[in-house]
C-alpha cells in the first residue's frame, strides 16, 4: 500500500476533544457527517482543506483525553491517508486499528517535514519520503498486522467465532 | 522474575503466563457502557449480528446512565431509550437509569467489582477501578460489540512503574494535590502504554475516595492503569458490599499482590509533607503551577464533582471550607455541586450539608458527570474562566472559548467562597 498527499503538521498532546468536540457526540450521528468537525478547535481550516491521501504528522501522545471513536471516524471519513507520531495515546490507537484508519509511529518524520510538504508512505517497504529524503519505519507488531489484515477487530472475532 | 499486579491479573484472564509486551486475549469480567457511546455500542452490535446476535453473558454487562443524566434533550432521551431496549431484549438487568449517578462509582457501590477483575467501558476513566485493583479500561464502541460476541478482547501486557508516596499531606493539602504534582511531573504522555503501582504509607492509610481520585488521573497521563492492592477499611467496605463474594474479593487481592522481585520500568518517590496546593492551568491538565502562584485570578464558576472527587469526603471538604467561611460563596461566582452517586447524595442530605450550600448560593445538583461534556448543564461561554475538581481543562471541553483551572474540593471551595483563585490554607489553616 502507497500513501501520497500534503502533510498536516501538529504538536505534541493534541487530544480527543479537539479532534472531535464533545459536544457534536450526540447530535452528529451520521459517519459522513462527523467528518466537517474534525480537528474544529484546534486548526479550523483542517476539515475545509485536508485532501483525501493528506498525511498528519504529529508529536507524542497523538489522541490523548476521551475514548470516543468519533476522533477516529471523523479523520477516516475524511479519507485521510495516515497519522504518523512519535507516539499515540492507547484508547485512540485501538480505536484507529478498529477503523482500519493507517497509523504508524515514526520519532524522525516531525524532523523531516514542514507544515504543506508533500509526502508519501510506502507501507510494504516501512518507508516515508518527503523533502527529498527519506526516513524508515519499523512494521505492525504481528498480532496487530492480523487484525488490520482482517479488516479490523469485529472482522477479526467474527472470524475466530466462524461468523464471516 | 517475579510478577506485577497487572501480570498476576492477565494470567487469569489470558489463562496462561504472561510476559511483558505480549498481546493476550483476557476474558472480561464485565463489559459496560454508559449513556454516552452506549446506544453506539447496542446499535453496533445489532449490526454486525444483522439484529439477531446475543450477547455472550448478560449477566456480565451493565449499562450507567451519568453523563446526561437526566436527559437534556430529545436526541439524547432517544440514545437512553435504544440502550434501556437492547438491555431488555438482551436480558440485561444491570441498568443503572438516570437516578443512579457515575457509573464506575455506582458499580463499585453495588459490588459488581472485585480486584483483579477485568472490565470494559466506554468511559476513558474506567481505569479508576484500579482503586480496588481491578483492571478497567476505556475503550471505543467497537471494542465494547466485539466483546459482547465471545466476552473477551486484546491487551498488551504492560511495563509497570512503581509510584511511592510516603510523608503527611499539611492542612490544606489532599491526595488531588499529590496527583496534579504528578500530572505535572510526568507530562500528558508520561505514563503512556504503561500500568502503574502506588504504594507507600500515604497510600496505605489513604480511604478508599482518595484512591479513586489518583487513580482516576491516571488517564490524564496516558496510563493503561494505576493499581492499588486494597488494605484497611477500604478492603473491608469492599468485602462487605461484595456481599456474598466477600471471601472471593480477599482471595483475589492475595493472588495480585505483586511479587518482591517484581520488574519495574521505572521507579519514583515522593515525600508529600511538604507538597502545596496544587492546579492545573488552561489549557492542560500537564499545566502545573501552585495555588499560590495562580491565586488572584477572578473565576465565573466553581464547579466540585466529577468521577475523580465526587464521593462523600469530597463534599465534606468542600463543606468545611465554606463553614469557616460562614457559609457564603461569592456572588460573582456561580457554584455548582455535584455528588458523585445518589448514595452520597443521601450522605449529604443526611448530614444536613444540602441545606447549608442551598443557603450559601450553591447550586447543589442530582448526581451525574455534569459539565464533563460541553453539552450538559455548568457548559461555560465563551470568554468565562472556570475551577473545577473535574480530570480534563482542554481547550473547548466545557464549552468553546471558555478557559478552566483544575483543583481539589478545598481549593475549589475556597476561590468560590472569595472569587478568586485562593489558597485553602488561607481559610482551612
Amino acid at each position: 500500500m502507497k500513501i501520497k498527499g500534503r502533510v498536516w503538521k501538529y504538536g505534541d498532546d493534541v487530544n480527543t476533544d479537539v479532534i472531535f468536540a464533545g459536544k457534536y457526540t450526540y447530535t452528529v450521528k451520521e459517519r459522513a457527517d462527523m467528518a466537517q468537525y474534525a480537528l474544529e478547535d484546534l486548526d479550523p481550516d483542517f476539515a475545509k482543506n485536508v485532501k483525501p491521501g493528506d498525511v498528519i504528522v504529529a508529536g507524542k501522545n497523538w489522541g490523548c483525553g476521551s475514548s470516543r471513536e468519533q476522533a477516529a471516524i471523523c479523520l477516516k471519513e475524511l479519507e485521510l491517508g495516515a497519522i504518523i507520531a512519535k507516539s499515540f495515546a492507547r484508547i485512540h490507537y485501538r480505536n484507529c486499528l478498529n477503523e482500519g484508519l493507517p497509523i504508524l509511529i515514526s520519532a524522525e518524520a516531525q524532523d523531516l517535514v514542514k507544515n504543506g510538504d508533500e509526502i508519501e508512505i510506502d507501507f510494504d517497504l516501512g518507508v516515508i519520503k518527503a523533502g527529498g529524503r527519506e526516513v524508515k519505519f519499523p512494521p505492525y507488531p504481528k498480532f496487530v498486522q492480523g487484525l488490520v489484515n482482517d479488516g479490523g477487530l469485529i472482522p477479526h472475532v467474527k472470524k475466530s467465532l466462524g461468523l464471516a | 522474575m517475579g510478577k506485577t499486579a497487572i501480570m498476576k491479573i492477565m494470567d487469569r484472564a489470558s489463562g496462561g503466563e504472561v510476559k511483558v509486551g505480549d498481546r493476550v486475549w483476557c476474558a472480561i469480567d464485565l463489559s459496560t457502557a454508559r449513556d454516552f457511546g452506549g446506544a453506539n455500542c447496542t446499535l453496533q452490535f445489532d449490526d454486525i449480528t444483522d439484529n439477531k446476535g446475543r450477547v455472550w453473558d448478560p449477566s456480565k454487562i451493565a449499562f450507567t446512565f451519568d453523563l446526561q443524566a437526566p436527559s437534556h434533550s430529545e436526541k439524547v432521551s432517544n440514545n437512553q431509550k435504544i440502550i434501556r431496549e437492547f438491555a431488555k431484549r438482551q436480558g440485561i438487568d444491570k441498568v443503572f437509569d438516570i437516578n443512579w449517578g457515575i457509573g464506575q462509582h455506582v458499580l463499585l457501590e453495588n459490588g459488581y467489582v472485585k480486584p483483579g477483575d477485568v472490565i470494559l467501558g466506554t468511559d476513558s476513566h474506567m481505569n479508576l477501578l484500579g482503586a480496588v485493583g481491578a483492571f478497567a479500561t476505556g475503550v471505543g464502541n467497537t471494542d465494547i460489540a466485539a466483546s459482547w460476541l465471545n466476552g473477551t478482547n486484546w491487551f498488551r501486557v504492560p511495563e509497570t512503574m512503581k509510584i511511592e508516596a510516603t510523608g503527611e499531606f499539611g492542612c490544606g493539602v489532599y491526595m488531588r494535590d499529590f496527583l496534579t504534582l504528578l500530572v505535572g511531573d510526568l507530562g500528558a504522555g508520561g505514563m503512556d502504554f504503561l500500568a502503574v503501582e502506588f504504594l507507600g504509607d500515604v497510600i496505605e492509610r489513604s480511604s478508599l475516595a482518595e484512591r479513586i481520585t489518583l487513580c482516576s488521573m491516571v488517564t490524564e497521563m496516558s496510563g493503561k492503569i494505576g493499581l492499588i492492592i486494597p488494605n484497611g477499611p477500604a478492603l473491608e467496605w469492599l468485602v462487605e458490599r461484595a456481599g456474598a463474594n466477600g471471601q472471593a474479593v480477599r482471595d483475589r487481592v492475595r493472588e495480585i499482590t505483586p511479587d518482591p522481585d517484581a520488574p519495574y520500568c521505572e521507579v519514583r518517590k515522593y515525600d508529600v509533607s511538604k507538597l502545596e496546593p496544587m492546579v492545573s492551568c488552561p489549557d492542560a491538565p500537564d499545566n502545573v503551577k501552585t495555588v499560590r502562584e495562580a491565586s488572584g485570578e477572578a473565576v465565573d464558576q466553581v464547579h466540585i464533582g466529577s468521577c475523580s472527587n465526587g464521593r462523600f469526603e469530597d463534599v465534606a471538604t468542600a463543606f468545611e471550607v465554606l463553614k469557616k467561611s460562614g457559609f457564603k460563596v461569592s456572588s460573582s461566582v456561580r457554584a455548582i455541586i455535584t455528588p458523585a452517586t445518589r448514595e452520597v447524595m443521601a450522605k449529604c442530605a443526611k448530614e444536613g450539608f444540602i441545606e447549608k450550600f442551598i443557603e450559601a448560593g450553591v447550586v447543589f445538583t442530582n448526581p451525574t458527570c455534569a459539565l464533563c461534556t460541553a453539552e450538559h448543564y455548568g457548559a461555560l461561554p465563551s470568554g468565562d474562566v472556570g475551577c473545577s475538581t473535574t480530570n480534563r481543562n482542554f481547550i473547548g471541553k466545557v464549552g468553546k472559548g471558555s478557559h478552566t483551572y483544575l483543583m481539589s474540593p478545598a481549593s475549589a471551595m475556597a476561590t468560590a467562597v472569595r472569587g478568586v483563585i485562593t489558597d485553602p490554607r488561607d481559610i482551612l489553616c
